[in-house]
């Protein structure tokens, strides 16, 4: 038999040992965070390198003798109000957070996900194979999730921990502050599904991968802007509820199980909303956001 | 005529009030089989709903026996698709892109590896596989399509106009290069163009689609018998008449008749005598006499027509 012929038969012979879908799901995630989370990346490597850095310098080094995880900073209308560090950590600067560089970094690395594969059309490759259209979008969360997972819920493991040491390793200490382990991987996984389904929408939306990341930034900060002012004038504190960065502090509150405020000019504003409309703004908004991607790509899959 | 690859009973597939398939009902036999009709026929979408990427507005759809809509991911595993549009990433080499397209399709990386190297050695891409996709002619882009859609060792590749946008010898190239690939790996073939010449070149069956409908399903091989020299004339008078002296001279040929144009067989020169002299003896004026060829792109015009 000549190699020629050998060869046809080997490639003829051939049959693929196909894996599940969760395993193809999954890998596409990894794969795609592997992407997001290498070398050429130089934009979202300092990105998580200046997270870092800002925690270690404010949440480590510059923690100072408050107490951990929160601070009474006073009483109004009967009402007893604390900073919690795991709270402000996603706030701004100058509250010592790190939202700017959580919101940029979400908009840089969602922005291209789908909208690359939108703009040279292998999305429909994608879509022809074994998966589903749902699988698809969780393929695409995955990377997202998981970049942002690493600077939210990581550096605040790590700042517990250093709360920890601090306290001469005592379990007695982590008795005493029973859930925030539990509290911190919760608020970091609801900031990170948020910001990583707001990112795919926009990707989904604007299939430009900059125009993208321009939009999720406005979107995060422009509504944010426009809520504050309506709520000066209005005086209602439920127009907060417009605002993701808002929305997403009011339910960092709740999971504390601490009363709202803002800082509004370094002067504390009690908020009076109640949990139940925070919790479904929040379920509504994201149930919209995925519908509307769904939506996106059926849509964009029949026309084509 | 063994297994159906596709059976599509009154599947329908509606654009709001346009109809892309009315009604549409195939059995599709294994093998290589073309979809051929003009743009907008309803091709592709048929290809589509074969797929499982759009849903039918109404009907059934059985895919290598299997219902569609009862596990279409399932049925996926077993299918190749290359799409007709340029759907491959610039920014990614030819190796990377078919190892990621063998991996989504559930492939290990080592697998996935092998059968890519495999796949682009019959595909003659050399060292131009390492190159960025974004550097490739329009003719091996075109291969790497074809090759995504292989490199799971799929029982049936559905071709979407692969050939589309190509200079001819790229055409011809690329049809060889079908013909070669899914004759080694042993894949059924939907081929979906409206070229008439792809589907001579790689399909043994044709369907011609036009309307959304179903206008005619033949082998190839019994369209090329079709193929044949008639002289084509146009009388007056008694048809029948004519006829009748015709096969007295010509023997029992077949003869088609439509209205005062007929198509008699061309045998020979003498053809043409026997014409004029069956005109005199039946007293039918001859007013025009053309020999001419039927070819398959004249069965497909009037099909279409």
């Amino acid at each position: 038999m000549s190699e020629k012929a050998q060869v046809s038969n080997k490639f003829k012979d051939f049959k693929a040992n196909l894996t599940t879908r969760p395993w193809i799901v999954w890998g596409m995630g990894i794969r795609g965070f592997e992407k997001l989370f290498n070398l050429n990346n130089k934009i979202i490597l300092s990105l998580v390198g200046i997270i870092y850095l800002w925690t270690f310098v404010f949440y480590v080094i510059l923690a100072g003798d408050g107490d951990y995880p929160c601070d009474f900073i006073g009483t109004e209308d009967g009402k007893n109000f604390y900073n919690c560090k795991p709270i402000s950590y996603y706030s701004d600067l100058q509250f010592g957070g790190i939202r700017i560089f959580l919101v940029t970094l979400a908009a840089i690395a969602s922005s291209g996900l789908i909208a690359n594969d939108m703009t040279d059309k292998s999305i429909h490759l994608y879509l022809s194979r074994p998966i589903s259209r749902l699988d698809y979008l969780i393929a695409k969360f995955i990377p997202i999730f998981l970049l942002l997972i690493l600077v939210t819920v990581i550096p605040n493991i790590i700042v517990y921990i250093t709360q920890w040491s601090d306290a001469g390793l005592k379990i007695n200490w982590i008795k005493e502050e029973n859930w925030l382990l539990l509290n911190i991987i919760t608020q970091g996984i609801i900031y990170s599904t948020v910001y990583s389904i707001i990112g795919l929408t926009f990707s989904t939306l604007i299939n430009r991968e900059y125009r993208a990341s321009g939009a999720f930034f406005l979107f995060i900060y422009g509504t944010n802007i426009i809520v504050e002012i309506f709520h000066a004038i209005i005086e209602d504190d439920r127009i907060l509820l417009l605002s993701i960065s808002h929305l997403l502090d009011i339910i960092n509150f709740f999971i504390f199980d601490k009363e709202f405020y803002f800082l509004s000019f370094g002067a504390l504003q009690p908020l009076d909303i109640d949990d139940i409309y925070a919790i479904i703004t929040l379920l509504v908004f994201v149930t919209s956001c995925s519908i509307f991607v769904n939506w996106m790509i059926t849509n964009m899959e029949a026309s084509e | 005529m063994g297994q159906k690859l596709i059976e599509a009973e009154n599947v329908i597939k509606k654009y709001g009030p346009v109809s892309a398939l009315d009604d549409f009902s195939v059995e599709i036999p294994n093998g290589k089989i073309g979809i051929l009709g003009p743009n907008g026929a309803g091709k592709s979408t048929f290809v589509k709903i074969a797929l499982g990427l759009i849903t039918p507005t109404g009907g059934k759809i059985t895919v290598l026996g299997e219902e569609l809509s009862k596990d279409t991911i399932h049925i996926r595993q077993k299918i190749g698709y290359m799409p007709e549009h340029d759907c491959i990433p610039n920014n990614m080499t030819g190796v990377e892109f078919l190892i990621e397209m063998g991996q989504v399709t559930g492939m290990s990386f080592q697998s996935s590896t092998q059968r890519t190297h495999e796949i682009l050695s019959h595909l003659q891409m050399g060292e131009e596989k390492y190159r960025k996709i974004g550097e490739y002619s329009g003719g091996m882009r075109q291969k790497i399509k074809l090759a995504q859609g292989l490199i799971h060792a799929p029982e049936l590749i559905f071709l979407d106009e692969p050939t589309s946008g190509l200079d001819p010898k790229s055409r011809q190239e690329m049809l060889k290069t079908i013909n070669g690939l899914t004759e080694i790996s042993d894949t059924n073939v939907l081929l979906s163009t409206h070229i008439l010449q792809d589907v001579e070149t790689v399909c043994d069956y044709v369907i011609i689609v036009n309307n959304g409908k179903l206008q005619m399903k033949e082998s190839v091989k019994t369209l090329m018998q079709k193929q044949n020299d008639f002289i084509q004339v146009r009388i007056g008078g008694n048809v029948d008449n004519f006829v009748k002296e015709i096969k007295k001279s010509m023997g029992n040929k077949e003869i088609i008749t439509k209205d005062s144009i007929l198509r008699i067989p061309y045998t020979n020169k003498k053809s043409f005598t026997q014409i004029i002299d069956a005109s005199v003896k039946s007293n039918c004026p001859l007013y025009e006499m053309e020999r001419t060829a039927v070819t398959m792109d004249n069965i497909y015009l009037e099909v279409v027509k």
